[in-house]
This record gives structure tokens, C-alpha cells and sequence, in this order.
């Protein structure tokens, strides 16, 4: 005989210690599995496209930082890289490295921020103290660049805003044997911790048609074996002068996510090596106009930005704003995969899921 | 005290009992008052950060201050949750917890009861404490709270069966089911102590008690980040102090348990060490249990319902069961070769 | 089985004794480096009323007003009447800086702002004035370059 059961209906968030923002799940659990689950996002929809119709370029650089506020250099760049294609701007060469450097140190902030979160989602509450604390020194490098630690308005359409102060390229050359220590003790840490392994070994597992046909991006795609990353595909910026490679895994699961970006870690460091190397001298902004007016036409740039392909459609009708500013956003297009890998996990393993996932709330509502 | 137990009661006595029984309830609450501010500290320069250093020197009042907070919070009440279920939860959480200290002897002299039975007396009252968080979960009309409950009811049912089996290894050795004759076994060196021959089962009762404990790796129930706090989601104010409390207090008392059990109770670790007393030596090794079960909670990600269950049944379970079968052959064996 | 735990309880234990990396904040105020964009500064002697700040504010936080210069022999026709910074929605970006001709508006490395009523954050000119403590050195770019002889 038997036992009657119901299903629950149950809400995921908007507030939630682990949906990492105001992100709202509604899933169907019997038990602890999960029969459907919706996602339902909006609650942090700011209207930066619609609000872009209306600032010329420049003024809507600060809006972009607000996007993926984890990642604030790669927005920058995305819209100033438009604009600049559209224009047909030459950009200095110290500004491209300089450019790449902020890049991939925000690369490496915006991953250490994701570790951190990840384990605190999964149980461990150290790790996440840790990477916030080496996280602390990138950003201090941004302060004394800048002038601001999350949000920097740093690049500008033609170039950069701020030269590197004095000392500042030391500063970058001593951080990086610094983070391949860390980089040691946190897998001694986390990485060989079985309890660790036994939570994230097999799940989530998709394989890489779902991958590409849900347009999954970043470390996301690369986990399941498919090589494709904007800066070796379709190189910007001076990223063809560069060494480095693409880390993938064939397993598609979790664990196989959590590898892509550590190793993600290691191989922006190898590339802030060599920029800090060849760091040329120069100026750092175009010679510009003062009004900025991009001829009518249309462009799409993009740009590997920590959770994959950061796209940005830009009409312009040949006035000092843009006709309309569209921007392919990968955490808006990452989270596709989720209703169709959640049906048949506990409520457990979509928290695993969704942190291995790596949404930032900004950048899926813009 | 123990002479006074086994005379006739009188007024006089009984009249000591409460005001050390209420003595003692002070003490245990001054206990868990510093017991959290301890694992604040602990769990801050864990994290390379002072812990709370602001209330009070050095943050000594920050639990005081904590625990006024709550007792002056709203009691809230959610509108269709069970109201006598509700209220009675926290009570019937906290107060087996208290009351397996009675039985714990801390010295050879202090001790407020003498049971012949007082293993399984302890690990009987400790399972009661299950039905609080069960009841909790349930009378809270809130789905989170209901499988905070359903996965507290599931987990520490079945790791109290590795518990008690790994405490009859300790049974076997001494000979008795009582407390002061177990620790009396355990005097001399520190190899004398049960840990060392009773290894497995000093394994499998650590981690079978922290998963009784509910504190990570094993803390589901009141999962922080997936299920918002678990069963006591809904309890605010005095009723959620309780809660935390009775947690710590259950701390407190399986530390004990597992000093007195494994680790030699007030034994010095060496003869000549003797001239210091045997509570100093009882706190010691106490200290040292909670502060391992605070370490762990610093160091280590949670585990899963489904991979608790599978561990507490597949592999604690055959390990206690196994240590059981060893011990006894072994005593078999030494009773046979002493003729 | 348990080496990979074992080794993550070292780490956490090694961890006790280590330096800590917090802040005595607000013990100790937080030294900010020099670019830092923090509350502005406003010189009302050097304004010249170009609006050129009001303009190209993002969030069109800044409203201000001239008056005629009283004083008829100097080259500047307006001078500045109120000046006010809405700080509920400046979003201290430093475009007002960036394009002030005579950096009467610059930014200083102050950063505590917070109030215990929303009037308050609308700051007027003599707050403004008056907010001179820690002022930023290199405000406008272009002005800089002036001032170094066009090196980049």
C-alpha cells in the first residue's frame, strides 16, 4: 500500500542566502526532489538599455559598471570596444596593455569572489574569508588606479582615463607569485577535502549539445569540452600577442566547472606576466573629438568577461547617443540550462547547481 | 556528595540538592554564554579576523548583549502554525540536554547522580531531544522549517545507533554501565585511556556525535545557506535563544560524555601528575572536545542528506558493529590468558 | 580516505596564529589613495557658471544657479548664486571634475556620507565649500597635462 504524498510548491529566493542576489526559483518538490523548476528573475531590472537612449557615451560608462558589478572592467570595455569599432578609433598601444592588465586581474578578482561564495554555499565558511581577503589586494590595486573599488569607470571611449601611478606595474609583478601561493594553500584546502568532492563529483551534468544549444558560454561550455573562448576566437584588444590556453574538461559536471576556473586563475596570471613584461610607454587616449557622434551603422562587439561571452549590439543613428544599446548578457543566457538540469536533483544539489553556475544578479536583470 | 545521595532525605539535604542543582544551572548557562563567545573567537582568527572585540574588553559581554537582544525581540507567532506545538518545541528540546548532566561524574567526589545505568540513561534522554526539532520543524507552518524537521528526524535517528553501539565497546571493556566505574578503569598513564584501545570506536562515536550535535560537517537541519535556518526559521526572540541553547548545552554535554568515556575523565595523563586536581584535568580534556568540534565547523563543507544517510548506515554502523565483535573477542581472549 | 581533510583542518589551524588582516575601522580612519572619488569639494571663487558640470552629469544630480558679477572690472560675467549635490543619486563618477575648466569642483578622499535623514544629503554650497580636507590632486585630466607640459 502506498504512502499518499503531495507535492510541495516551494519559493527559492528572492531572498535567499545562496541565490546570490534577488533570484527567485519556484520549484515542484516531492519529497526533496525536484519535478519542475521555474526561475523567475526581474527583481533587479534597472532599465540601463532604455536609460542609454537617452546619456551620450560617455555618460553611460558608469551605468555599465552597475551591470555585472563583479566583473566592472570587462562592461567597461565592452561598450567603449563598440563604440570604438564603430567609430574606427585607433587605441594607443599603453592603453591596450593597460586594458588587458586590468582585465585579467578583474578576472581573477571576479573568480576568487565565486570560489568564495561557492564554498560558503556549500558549507565551508573559511574559504570564503580567505578569498575575499586576496581579493582585498586587487582591489586596493584598482583603488590606487582609479579611484574607486568596485565601480571604476576606468576605460574611456579611446582609451583609459588614469596612467599607471608610480609603482603601480611593481605592485602587479609581486601580486602574481603571491596569488600562485595562495592558489597552493587553497587547495589544500578545498580541492582534496572529500566531503568537498563528494558534494560536486556527478552533478549537474550536462552534456555539450545541451551546452550549445541552450548557448551556454564560458567556463560553463568549456567544462563539457568545447573550446571556445571570445579571446583566442575572435581576438581584441592585443590579446593575439599573448600566451596562454583555454582549460577544458570533458565531464560537464560541477567538479569539471570548478576546475575550468581555477585553472582560469592560473592561466590569467600567466598572461599578467607577460603584459607586465612588455608594458610599453605611450600615451594613453586618443586623439578624440569633443562631442563623440559614431557615423549610422550598427556593431556588435564581444568580450570573454569572467562568466562568458559579454556582448554588446549597439545601433547608432549618427547622433551623440545611441539609437538603442542592447547587451548580451551571459548570465541572462546562462541560466537557460537550469530548468532542464534541475528536474530529478535535491533541493541540496540546486543550490550546488546554481553556485557552480555563476550568476551575478546585475547582470541578469541589467 | 555522593554520601549524601545514598542517606535518607531529609529536609537538610534536599534543600542542598536544589541549591546545587540551581547553582549548577547557573554555571551552565555562565558555560554557554562563554562557550559561544569562545567559538566566535575561534571561528574569527580562524578567518584571520579578531571575533567579536567591541562589546565589553576584548568582546566578553558580546553574548550577554546578544542574549538581551533576544529577550527583548517580538514573539512572533506565525498565524497558522500549531500555537501549544509551537511553544512547547524549544522546552522539550533544551531540557533533556540539561539533564544528562546530572549523570556525568566530574570528579571522583562530584557527581549529582550515581546511576549503575547511566550510559544508557544518557544516550536515552539524549534521543528526546530529536522530538523538539522534529515538533519545531512541523508546528512552524513553513515548508523550509518542515524539511529542516523531515532531515533532522532522519539524521539523528540513525546516527544515534552507531552512537550508542560504539558505546558498548567502552561497556564491554569496563565491565560496567556506570559512569565512575568507567572512568575509575581508565586511571594510570594515558595509554590506560579508552581511546587508544577503543580506537574505532572512539572514531565512529566522535563523528557520530557531531552529527547528533547537529554542527558541521553534519549540520543540515539548520542548513545557513540552503535552508535558511532549518527547523527554527520561524522562531524569534526568547523561543530561538532556547533553541541556541539547548544546542550548546548538548555540546557541553557530549563533551563531557566523550572526556568521561574515551578520554579518562579526571585522570592526570601521567601518575606523577596527580598533584594537580582532577577537575583542572576534566576541563582540559573538555576544552580540548569543543574546541575540535569548533575547528571542524571552521574547516569543513557540509554534507548531504542523502550521503549522511549512506554514511551513517553503511559505513559507521558495520565499523561500530565490527568494534564490538574485536572487543569482545579481545577480552575474551586476555580473561582466558589470566586464567 | 581522510588525507584531504586532514589537510584542510592544518590549514584552518595554521590560520590561528597568523597576523589579522582586518581594519580598526572607524578606530582607525582608512587611509584612501590619492585617485580615490570621494564627496566633492566646491570652490564657489572659481566657478564661472559654465554648467558644462551640470550637463554631463549622469544622473543630472547637480542644479545650480548664477548671478551678474557685481564686480564689472573682472573677466568673469557670472558667478555662482547656490550650488547643490543631490547625494541620493550621485553616483561619484568624477565627470564633473573631469570637465570643470577652473576645478572649482574637485573631489577630496572623503568617503563617510552617511545621515540620519535624507534631507541631509542634499548639500549645498557651503557644505561644499567647507568639505576641504584630503582634496584630490589630479582632477582634470587635461588641466594636468597642462600643467606637467603634455606628457602622457
Amino acid at each position: 500500500m502506498a504512502i499518499r504524498t503531495e507535492e510541495l510548491l516551494l519559493n527559492v529566493g528572492p531572498q535567499h542566502p545562496s541565490t546570490h542576489g534577488v533570484f527567485r526559483i519556484v520549484v515542484k518538490i516531492d519529497g526533496e526532489i525536484i519535478k519542475e523548476a521555474t526561475p523567475v528573475i526581474g527583481y533587479l531590472h534597472r532599465g540601463t538599455e532604455k536609460l542609454a537612449e537617452d546619456l551620450n557615451y560617455t555618460q553611460i560608462i558608469p551605468y555599465t559598471d552597475r551591470l555585472d558589478y563583479v566583473s566592472a572592467m570587462t562592461n567597461n570595455y565592452v561598450l567603449v570596444s563598440a563604440v570604438e569599432r564603430l567609430m574606427q578609433i585607433e587605441v594607443p598601444e599603453r592603453a591596450e596593455f593597460l586594458r588587458v592588465i586590468v582585465m585579467e586581474l578583474q578576472r581573477i578578482a571576479s573568480h576568487l569572489v565565486w570560489w568564495g561564495t561557492y564554498l560558503l554555499d556549500i558549507g565551508a565558511m573559511s574559504p570564503f574569508l580567505f578569498a575575499f581577503r586576496d581579493r582585498e589586494i586587487i582591489i586596493d590595486l584598482f583603488n590606487e588606479l582609479c579611484g574607486a573599488r568596485l565601480t571604476y569607470f576606468y576605460m574611456r571611449v579611446g582609451g583609459v582615463k588614469w596612467d599607471a601611478p608610480d609603482g603601480w606595474i611593481e605592485k602587479v609583478r609581486d601580486f602574481i607569485p603571491y596569488m600562485r601561493e595562495r592558489l597552493k594553500v587553497y587547495d589544500d584546502l578545498v580541492s582534496g577535502n572529500e566531503i568537498f568532492l563528494a558534494r560536486i563529483k556527478g552533478i549537474g551534468r550536462y552534456d555539450a549539445q545541451t551546452a550549445i544549444d541552450c548557448g551556454l558560454t564560458g567556463a560553463n561550455l568549456r567544462c563539457t569540452g568545447v573550446k571556445r573562448d571570445v579571446r583566442k576566437d575572435h581576438p581584441y584588444s592585443v590579446y593575439d600577442r599573448f600566451e596562454f590556453d583555454i582549460p577544458t574538461r570533458t565531464e560537464g559536471d560541477c567538479y569539471a566547472r570548478y576546475l575550468v576556473r581555477i585553472e582560469e586563475i592560473k592561466q590569467s596570471l600567466r598572461i599578467l606576466e607577460q603584459a607586465v613584461e612588455m608594458f610599453p610607454e605611450g600615451p594613453i587616449m586618443a586623439k578624440l573629438p569633443r562631442v563623440l557622434r559614431p557615423p549610422e551603422g550598427e556593431v556588435y562587439s564581444r568580450v570573454e568577461s569572467p562568466r562568458g561571452e559579454l556582448g554588446c549590439y549597439l545601433v547608432s543613428k549618427g547622433k551623440d547617443s545611441p539609437y538603442r544599446l542592447k547587451f548580451r548578457r551571459p548570465s541572462f543566457v546562462n541560466l537557460q540550462i537550469l530548468p532542464k538540469i534541475l528536474v530529478g536533483e535535491s533541493i541540496t544539489n540546486l543550490i550546488t547547481i546554481l553556485g557552480a553556475t555563476d550568476i551575478v544578479l546585475g547582470e541578469v536583470d541589467a | 556528595m555522593g554520601d549524601l545521595l545514598v542517606q535518607p532525605l531529609t529536609w537538610g539535604s534536599f534543600l542542598t540538592f536544589t541549591v546545587m542543582a540551581v547553582l549548577f544551572l547557573l554555571l551552565i548557562l555562565g558555560m554557554v554564554t562563554y562557550g559561544i563567545y569562545f567559538e566566535r573567537k575561534i571561528l574569527g582568527w580562524m578567518q584571520l579576523r579578531p571575533g567579536p572585540n567591541r562589546t565589553g574588553k576584548l568582546g566578553l559581554l558580546q553574548t550577554v548583549a546578544d542574549v538581551l537582544k533576544l529577550l527583548i525581540k517580538e514573539d512572533t507567532i506565525p498565524s497558522k502554525a500549531d500555537r501549544p506545538l509551537f511553544k512547547i518545541a524549544p522546552a522539550i528540546s533544551f531540557v533533556p540536554s540539561f539533564v544528562v548532566l546530572a549523570t556525568i561524574p566530574y570528579t571522583d567526589k562530584l557527581y549529582f547522580a550515581n546511576l549503575d545505568i547511566g550510559v544508557l540513561y544518557y544516550v536515552a534522554l539524549s534521543a528526546l531531544s530529536t522530538i523538539g526539532i522534529v515538533l519545531g520543524g512541523w508546528a512552524s507552518n513553513n515548508k523550509y522549517a518542515l524539511l529542516g524537521g523531515m532531515r533532522s528526524a532522519a539524521q539523528l535517528i540513525s546516527y544515534a545507533v552507531p552512537l550508542v553501539i560504539s558505546a558498548v565497546g567502552v561497556v564491554l571493556i569496563s565491565g560496567t554501565m556506570n559512569m565512575i566505574g568507567i572512568v575509575e578503569r581508565q586511571e594510570g598513564w594515558f595509554w590506560n585511556w579508552n581511546f587508544l584501545p577503543q580506537i574505532l570506536g572512539f572514531g565512529v562515536f566522535v563523528i557520530a556525535a557531531i552529527a547528533e550535535l547537529n554542527r558541521s560537517p553534519f549540520d543540515l537541519p539548520e542548513a545557513e545557506s540552503e535552508l535558511v535556518a532549518g527547523y527554527h526559521v520561524e522562531y524569534s526572540g526568547f523561543r530561538f535563544a532556547f533553541y541556541m541553547l539547548a544546542e550548546y548545552v548538548y555540546m557541553i554535554a557530549m563533551s563531557a560524555l566523550i572526556t568521561v568515556l574515551f578520554l579518562g575523565g579526571w585522570h592526570a595523563p601521567a601518575p606523577f601528575l596527580d598533584f594537580i586536581p582532577g577537575i583542572i584535568w576534566f576541563i582540559l580534556k573538555f576544552c580540548f572536545m569543543f574546541f575540535f568540534i569548533i575547528w571542524l565547523r571552521g574547516t569543513m563543507p557540509r554534507i548531504r542528506i542523502d550521503q549522511l544517510m549512506s554514511l551513517g548506515w553503511r559505513v559507521l554502523l558495520p565499523l561500530s558493529l565490527a568494534n564490538i565483535f574485536i572487543t569482545a573477542i579481545v577480552v575474551e581472549i586476555i580473561k582466558a590468558i589470566n586464567g | 580516505m581522510m588525507k584531504g581533510l586532514v589537510k584542510g583542518l592544518g590549514v584552518t589551524l595554521r590560520n590561528l596564529t597568523k597576523k589579522k588582516v582586518t581594519y580598526k575601522y572607524p578606530d582607525e580612519p582608512i587611509k584612501m589613495p590619492n585617485r580615490f572619488r570621494g564627496v566633492q569639494h566646491f570652490d564657489p571663487e572659481k566657478c564661472i557658471v559654465c554648467n558644462q558640470c551640470a550637463r554631463i552629469c549622469p544622473t543630472n544630480c547637480i542644479s545650480l544657479t548664477g548671478k551678474k558679477n557685481p564686480d564689472p572690472e573682472s573677466k568673469v560675467k557670472l558667478i555662482i548664486d547656490t550650488f547643490d549635490l543631490n547625494f541620493e543619486i550621485c553616483i561619484l563618477c568624477d565627470l564633473c571634475t573631469e570637465v570643470c575648466p577652473t576645478e572649482a569642483i574637485v573631489m577630496t578622499n572623503n568617503f563617510e556620507l552617511a545621515t540620519y535623514s535624507r534631507d541631509e544629503l542634499f548639500k549645498d554650497k557651503e557644505w561644499l565649500a567647507a568639505n576641504n580636507t584630503n582634496i584630490r590632486e589630479e582632477n582634470n585630466v587635461s588641466l594636468l597635462k597642462a600643467k606637467r607640459g603634455g606628457a602622457g
